[in-house]
């Protein structure tokens, strides 16, 4: 029996739990059985057929499906009307640069292009046995409808997606699997349909990240993207503020630039779909989605929100606490509401919900996870508030009552869940830079195994939401910069957690199943008293590099469960910042390396007791002197910064391997706290952002 | 306080939307190299935020300014455009008297029931301030430069003379005394660094940080800058530029911006933090007196004004002007019969400074400030401008 903190994401897609993976030892499905039984077997396989082909999501899909599915020798059509612009050769550079010449001409070459008039199918088509179509033509209803009768009336048994609706399933008639923009490269994919089927558990198979969601009007990242930009507005309105500095006041405390990128995008078309998603919220949810008159004049007028070059402002604007208030109640009043109305509606599993802002919006913390920072009462208030402000909202689409919930693990676990078998258990992080919510999460979960008694843990990612662990969300070090003693609590408190997977449990295994794991996150994971990982993933400590000095013990935990002579190999690690093969760290940073079936198959021998031959390295507690004796010729030392940053990593290690591991904690959270504070911190990466971000 | 008629029985001014920025001597502040109707439409928005007046709430917007900036062709609609709300407009420009002017124009419109609330905004920059080229095949050279704020300060058209000249040809006139010129004009230092202390300025001028065009801060305009503490035997060793007139006892060129809104009474008490506080426009008449006399024309303006309106300076709670020389004040105190000590007792331009167009506006936002501490009561405000031309305006604040 499996015991859950929460539902699993994965389970949503009828795949079943993470903890199920590693007592199965292999993956729920493989991407060659799906294949099979969305397209047929080889030899009678069917092609995906991508309508509108030519637009930004289909010529973006076709990319992004047709790379994917090359292998397995599905053929993409592409189809769409005679005439319009080519949308799909504009992508081959980007081919190129991610998959070489030669792929990208084999990816290319499986893509075959028809036209056709919008009634009759080209006679042609039937040779390719369509199996699947993704509809990607404009969003008007009937002739929506008009197409899928099209398709169907010649191939009885196609399977339908719509990928630019807002509209409902119920009001089309088909799935809709609505991707995120930009349409290449983001994996996220919100799927309406009544049980999971092959084509969304397909989708996942293939690295994508589908997300089950309601079938509701307009999709979860719409309502937050376009409820963002209509509430920025709203405040712009009252209060005058110019918009480009509401963005910026938007993207320092919530994380997108919701006007900036309507500009990138093109304003024109992103004003109309932006006002359009709103126009269509509006009708069924009331006057919290009613765009506001300036979204009705630039839908009207499609010009940019940022004034142009020769306008560059000349007034600042800045904010006292008062204003400051005000702002936080027009934008995250507004916000929480939608969220509200989403949770009601149960449009999502909450994790997913929360995850698709900060995926696919740039929010810099899930607004779940921002709610719940709130509490219940708090966020009720900060709403009623803003009715305060714009009654009108308060008439429909809140619902005060889902915040009730807050206190349970469906709320409380949005990044970290945590599962046993009574004797196993594992805990899955699905966020892929670490941060303080997932920390605070990390000890719940940990809590709650210590709680049933659990004394061996795997550490693992989700499977399904993180394809990869990138170390530390810098922005939660942004603070840091200007209170040292903020930088020291963060370093501390998170290495705090990460000693808990080594001390509070027998054993602790971490495994890296994503494609890399870097910085903090390789930190975390190297606490456990075992690490395996994908002999492919990408292992690294890419800290000198940006410069900051690792804060999660990365300067002397790994040397103290490395032989000296494996020292160098750590240093070259820290002080080139470049990221290796799991494959070549085994026996000083890893335990074990192999295929993704066989890294499972380990770390569940590890946590269950079976026969894995692996030798626990211990953790030296005394000082260790003279880690730094031998340092490995490094390159690109003519560069003053990168010299700077490794002399203070350096040093760090020394003074953190040169002590007992009890006090070793301390010396590197302060020399880490310490060193954001420095000119060198605020030059680099970080301090760069820093200063674009919150100085604004 | 006796009752008269106003001029605009149904417009007001509504209390506490109003704002100025401070007004740097020229070329002492960032101001001194932006494009002034853009900073002043941004100014304006910022402003009226603090005053929690959404600029959407405005129909119309009448700007004045007397110096060319980039772009002025497109005038009104495009301050509009950098206040953030499209909305028409008008500009009006009388060198001086633009202030108090486009505040009159404004209540016209509203009066005549054309809008429910209209923006003034004035604004100049006299820093670094336009070269015209002109044509004139009348003119031996064929074609002739001027310099918009010095050439003209320099030399009126009409006269022949400059405006330093007929404050000096206007006291002797009137037989001014230098002594009393240097009292009076300490006496304004006095009352403007009094206001400044009290705090009483920062309730009407607003600090602004200047972006440039890298978005950097470029500069901070939160004083007047270049106005400094003086003494009166510092006033009385100064050099005569001419009679009665010393660097002291003059104003000087300065850069920015004032706005103040005008609406119907039903908006005034919607936009106003006070609605229980009433302004109305009682009057406003413009004179022109003989060449070369302007610092005469404002107690002729003045005079006419009472006449029109039954009142008299004792019916006057603030009486506070535009005196580019403190001879003007001296006149008018002469003239008037009327204590100078009794007027501009929370600063006036000869102390911080001569913009042009937003002068008289700063000074009648500051006026009718003063009024509301005071309880109430008529508010005279009064000026010269170039072309010997004296302009005054009556308020009335209850």
């Amino acid at each position: 029996m499996i015991h859950q903190m929460r539902q699993s994401t994965l389970q949503t897609l009828g795949l079943g739990s993470v903890l199920e993976i590693f007592q199965h030892g292999r993956l729920p499905v493989s991407a060659d059985e799906l294949v099979d039984r969305v397209f047929g077997k080889a030899g009678e396989r069917g092609a995906l057929v991508i309508s509108g082909a030519n637009g930004i999501v289909g010529a973006g899909k076709a990319m992004q499906l047709g790379s994917r599915l090359e292998p397995f020798g599905v053929p993409v059509i592409a189809l769409d009307f005679p005439g319009v612009p080519d949308g799909m050769a504009k992508q081959y550079p980007g081919l190129v640069a991610a998959f070489g010449r030669g792929n990208a001409n084999k990816i290319m070459g499986n893509i075959i292009r028809y036209s056709y008039d919008g009634k009759d199918l080209p006679e042609a088509l039937s040779a390719h046995n369509p199996r699947f179509l993704l509809e990607a033509i404009p969003e008007i209803l009937e002739v929506k409808k008009e197409h899928y009768k099209l398709f169907r009336s010649k191939f009885p048994d196609i399977d339908i997606w719509s990928v630019t609706s807002g509209f409902p399933s119920s009001a089309l008639g088909v799935g809709i699997a609505h991707p995120a923009f930009p349409h290449e490269i983001n994996k996220i994919w919100e799927i309406v349909e009544p049980v999971p089927s092959a084509s969304s558990q397909l989708l996942w198979a293939l690295g994508l990240i589908p997300m089950p969601v309601g079938d509701n009007w307009s999709f979860v990242l719409d309502v937050l993207f376009c409820g963002l930009t209509n509430a920025g507005t709203r405040f712009s309105e009252a209060t005058n503020m110019p918009f480009w500095k509401a963005d910026k006041y938007i993207r320092k405390y919530m994380g997108p630039n919701p006007f900036r990128a309507h500009d990138a995008i093109g304003a024109a078309g992103a004003n109309f779909l932006s006002w359009s998603c709103l126009h269509h919220l509006s009708q069924h949810y009331g006057e919290l989605f009613t765009p506001s008159s300036t979204f009705d004049e630039k839908k009207e007028s499609g010009s940019n929100w940022y004034p142009p070059d020769h306008f560059r402002p000349v007034v600042d604007w800045s904010m006292n606490s008062e204003e400051y208030a005000e702002f936080n109640t027009w934008i995250l009043g507004a916000l929480f509401q939608m969220t509200s109305l989403m949770v009601h509606e149960n449009r999502s599993h909450l994790a997913q919900m929360n995850l698709i802002g900060e995926l696919c919006a740039q929010f810099s913390r899930g607004i779940l996870a921002v709610i719940r920072s709130y509490g219940a009462e708090d966020a009720r208030k900060l709403v009623e508030d803003y009715h305060k402000l714009d009654p009108a909202a308060a008439k429909k689409a809140w619902y005060p009552e889902v915040f009730d919930r807050i206190d349970t693990p469906e709320w409380q676990q949005l990044y970290v869940n945590v599962e046993h078998d009574g004797k196993v258990g594992v805990i899955s992080i699905n966020r892929e830079s670490y941060n303080g919510d997932v920390n605070d999460e990390l000890n719940r979960a940990i809590d709650w195994l210590k709680a049933a008694g659990i004394d061996h843990v795997i550490v693992s990612g989700d499977f399904h939401l993180s394809t990869q662990m990138t170390g530390a969300d810098t922005t939660d070090f942004f603070p840091a910069v200007e209170d040292v003693q903020k930088g020291i609590d963060l370093s501390y408190s998170w290495s705090t957690t990460a000693r808990r997977l080594n001390n509070e449990f027998k054993t602790s295994v971490g495994i890296i199943n994503g494609k890399r794991c870097l910085g903090g996150y390789l930190e975390l994971m190297m606490h456990c008293h075992y690490l395996v990982a994908d002999e492919n993933a990408s292992l690294g400590m890419p800290e000198v590099t940006l410069p900051v000095i690792p804060g999660m013990e990365g300067c002397h935990w790994p040397f103290r469960k490395a032989s000296p002579d494996q020292y160098p190999k750590l240093l070259r690690l820290l002080l080139t910042g470049k990221s290796m093969k799991a494959k070549d760290s085994v026996g000083w940073l890893t335990d074990f390396a192999g295929p993704l079936e066989a890294t499972i198959q380990t770390a569940w021998k590890l946590a269950s007791g079976g026969d894995h031959g692996l030798k626990r390295r211990e953790v030296v507690q005394g000082n260790l002197p003279n880690v730094t004796k031998e340092i490995p010729k490094l390159e690109d030392t003519d560069d003053p910064s990168l010299q700077e940053a490794r002399k203070a990593i350096i040093d760090c290690i020394e003074s953190s391997c040169n002590a007992p591991l009890p006090e070793a904690i301390s010396i590197q959270a302060t020399l880490s706290g310490n060193f954001m504070t420095t000119s060198l911190f605020k030059k680099g990466v970080i301090g760069s952002a820093y200063m674009k971000t919150w100085k604004v | 306080m006796k009752a008269v008629e106003s001029m605009f029985p149904k417009a007001r001014i509504p209390y506490g939307t109003w704002g100025s920025s401070y007004f740097p001597a020229w070329q002492t502040s960032a101001l001194s190299e932006v494009n002034i109707g853009q900073f002043a439409g941004e100014a304006m928005a910022s402003i009226l935020g603090k005053r929690k007046v959404p600029s959407r709430q405005l129909e119309y917007l009448i700007i004045g300014s007397t110096i060319p900036y980039h772009w002025k062709f497109w005038n009104a609609p495009m301050i509009a455009s950098c206040l953030g709300h499209r909305i028409p407009g008008y500009h009006m420009e009388q060198a001086c008297a633009t202030g108090l002017s486009s505040v009159v124009i404004a209540g016209s419109e509203v009066n005549a029931g054309s809008y429910d609330t209209v923006g003034v905004l004035t604004f100049d920059r006299t820093s670094d301030s336009p070269v015209g080229v002109f044509p004139e095949r009348r003119s031996y050279r064929r074609t002739e430069a001027l310099v918009d704020v010095w050439d003209n300060f320099g030399f009126d058209p009409s006269t022949g003379g400059g405006m330093i000249a007929t404050a000096g040809i206007a006291a002797r006139k009137y037989k001014i005394d230098r002594a009393e010129v240097d009292e009076l004009t300490y006496l304004r230092y006095k009352q403007y660094f009094e206001a400044k202390h009290s705090g009483f300025l920062n309730r009407v001028l607003l600090p602004f940080e200047i972006l440039n065009v890298q978005g950097r801060l470029s500069g901070k305009i939160d004083d007047d800058f270049g106005v400094r503490q003086i003494t009166l035997q510092a006033l009385k060793d100064m050099r005569e530029l001419d009679t009665c007139v010393t660097a002291g006892g003059q104003t000087h060129a300065a850069d920015g911006m004032a706005t103040i809104l005008v609406s119907s009474p039903e908006k005034a008490k919607e936009l106003s933090p006070r609605p229980e506080i009433d302004i109305q426009f009682i009057g406003k008449v413009d004179i022109r007196t003989l060449p070369g006399l302007m610092p005469e024309a404002p107690g002729i303006a003045v005079k006419k004004l009472l006449d029109r309106t039954g009142l008299t300076m004792d019916d006057m709670a603030v009486v506070k002007n535009h005196n580019p020389f403190a001879v003007n004040d001296a006149i008018f105190a002469k003239t008037m019969n009327y204590d100078w000590r009794k007027m501009n007792k929370t600063g006036c331009s000869l102390v911080w400074g001569h913009p042009q167009a937003p002068t008289l506006t700063r000074t009648l936002i500051e006026s009718l400030e003063e009024a509301v501490d005071l309880g109430g009561g008529y508010v005279l405000i009064f000026g010269c401008a170039a072309g010997d031309v004296g302009t005054a305006g009556i308020f009335k604040v209850s």
